[in-house]
């Protein structure tokens, strides 16, 4: 028995981070970004609206969503572009339509295409350095307009590289201030992702457009003084996670689960009480339960060397299913084991179940007070979820 | 010096729901003058629910003896009496 191979030892992660300019609730910049599971591709956009505001939100959301949906359908960024610059509206004030963009479009080799109109520059740096990208300017003629120019870049994107995208409201931060005043600019922007990954080698998107976004804000004396937006899109080595529930059909396989546990290479749970008292006869070790803080809906989780979460099976991997189900954020959940796994998972990229499917007869007793599902079934739905509405990948294997 | 009774609870699936739950407390709930002899400990599954000539969940094992059907009260008076 074995894990299946990770198809690409590469996968990408996407978040960002913004402040709004001023005192505004809505934002001017708009960041989306979309995982086409089928073709394997991931499109981001970041999208800054003419102004800042509700209209400037309008702008940038139009923009965005358009940009998203014609890079899916056509793959054509002259005629995206085209299209949404038509579309959007004029402004009553200034009497231009106008919203600026960035698109990246990752595909299943990743192969990247970037797509730019009028925003800072994206940023790629391949380990600490910034490498610069061969773009080529396209034409995009437009009804009753002048043509306007994008720029087209497509690049091979290696483990380990970061796309950086940000909106003007980072490259000018600080301008006209005396240690800036043009600005914070794409080059010093630049030296600081730099120096922010020889700091953190694997620092996280999350992390990473965080960083820029606060020194940013800071540039301008803690005011955002426009709409500060950044998005990260970072190739890096998938998270794996095994989650181990139930003992063996056969107890002949006992010595096989607890040699799975040994040999994975990534983070472990294991749901079950017998199971875990399994894998500690197998290997030798203890396992203790943690009586002191105590949840009173689910029973305690208990610790063993070498395993990262032991907690009972059925109530909590049934609890986990319901989180998942009502899309539950974890920090607004009571910390128990049912959340700790619930924020395993969602830090992880590929999800490993091994399930064992020896029934405890007690567990089907009429007389139970609660109705105890069958955990093959409870499993197989957690999994159907974290591949449908949290776009991870799974694997169920029974034993 | 080591405490005149170890008691272990089972948090398995089939003693949690069956009154399990409740046993957790047992620490802040045992009367004072039990609290220097006994020593409380969990475990993630006694298997002792897999023969039903154990009788029924929860169980508590204190020292060498298997209680079925555990509670507080139960505890306490075994204590008692030992």
């Amino acid at each position: 028995m074995e894990f299946p191979k990770i198809m690409n030892n590469c996968c990408v992660e996407v978040d960002y981070r913004q402040k709004n300019c001023g005192k505004q609730r809505i934002g001017g910049d708009v960041f989306l970004s979309r995982k086409l599971k089928e073709q394997r591709r991931v499109i981001s956009v970041l999208s800054d609206g003419l102004g800042s505001g509700v209209k400037a939100g309008v702008l940038a959301t139009l923009t965005s969503v358009m940009g998203l949906n014609y890079m899916n359908s056509f793959r054509d960024p002259a005629k995206a572009a085209r299209s949404i610059m038509d579309t959007l509206p004029v402004c009553s004030e200034r009497h231009i339509s106008y919203s600026t963009f960035s698109l990246v479009d990752v595909d299943f080799e990743n192969e990247v295409r970037i797509v730019e109109y009028d925003n800072p520059p994206v940023l790629v740096a391949r380990g600490a350095d910034i490498i610069g990208l061969g773009r080529l300017q396209v034409q995009v003629t437009r009804t009753d307009k002048e043509p306007v120019a994008i720029s087209v870049a497509d690049f091979q994107a290696q483990p380990g590289d970061r796309i950086i995208m940000i909106s003007d409201g980072v490259s000018q931060s600080g301008i006209g201030s005396k240690p800036l005043p043009f600005g914070w600019g794409v080059e010093k922007t630049g030296n600081f992702i730099k120096e922010q990954i020889e700091k953190k080698s694997d620092i996280s998107a999350c992390e990473l457009a965080t960083a820029i976004v606060e020194k940013a804000w800071l540039n301008n004396g803690g005011h955002a003084l426009d709409d500060i937006t950044c998005g990260v899109i970072y190739f890096r080595q998938p998270r794996q996670l095994l989650i181990m529930t139930g003992p063996p059909y056969d107890q002949k396989k006992d010595r096989l689960l607890a040699e799975l546990v040994n040999s994975f290479p990534g983070r472990k749970i294991i749901c079950g009480g017998t199971t875990a008292n399994i894998v500690a006869r197998e290997t030798g070790r203890e396992v203790h339960v943690m009586l002191g803080k105590i949840d009173p809906d689910l029973p305690p989780d208990s610790i063993m060397d070498g395993i990262d979460l032991i907690t009972e099976g059925i109530l909590t991997v049934g609890r986990v299913a319901r989180y998942l189900e009502d899309r539950r954020t974890p920090e607004t959940l009571n910390l128990n084991p049912a959340t700790k796994i619930f924020r395993m998972l969602l830090n992880s990229d590929i999800i490993n179940f091994v399930v064992g499917t020896r029934i405890n007869e007690f567990h089907q007793d009429p007389n139970m007070p609660v109705e105890l599902e069958i955990r093959r079934n409870v499993i197989k739905k957690i999994a159907a979820l974290l591949e449908d509405a949290y776009l991870k990948e799974t694997s169920i294997q029974y034993i | 010096m080591s405490k005149k009774f170890k008691i272990t609870i089972c948090s398995g699936t089939a003693c949690y729901v069956m009154g399990g739950a409740q046993l957790m407390m047992l620490e802040d709930l045992i009367p004072a003058e039990f609290r220097d002899q006994v020593e409380i400990v969990g475990s993630n599954c006694l298997q002792a629910c897999r023969d039903s000539s154990n009788g029924q969940p929860p169980f508590v094992r204190i020292n060498d003896y298997l209680m079925e059907s555990a509670s507080i009260a139960r505890i306490v008076d075994y204590l008692r009496k030992h």
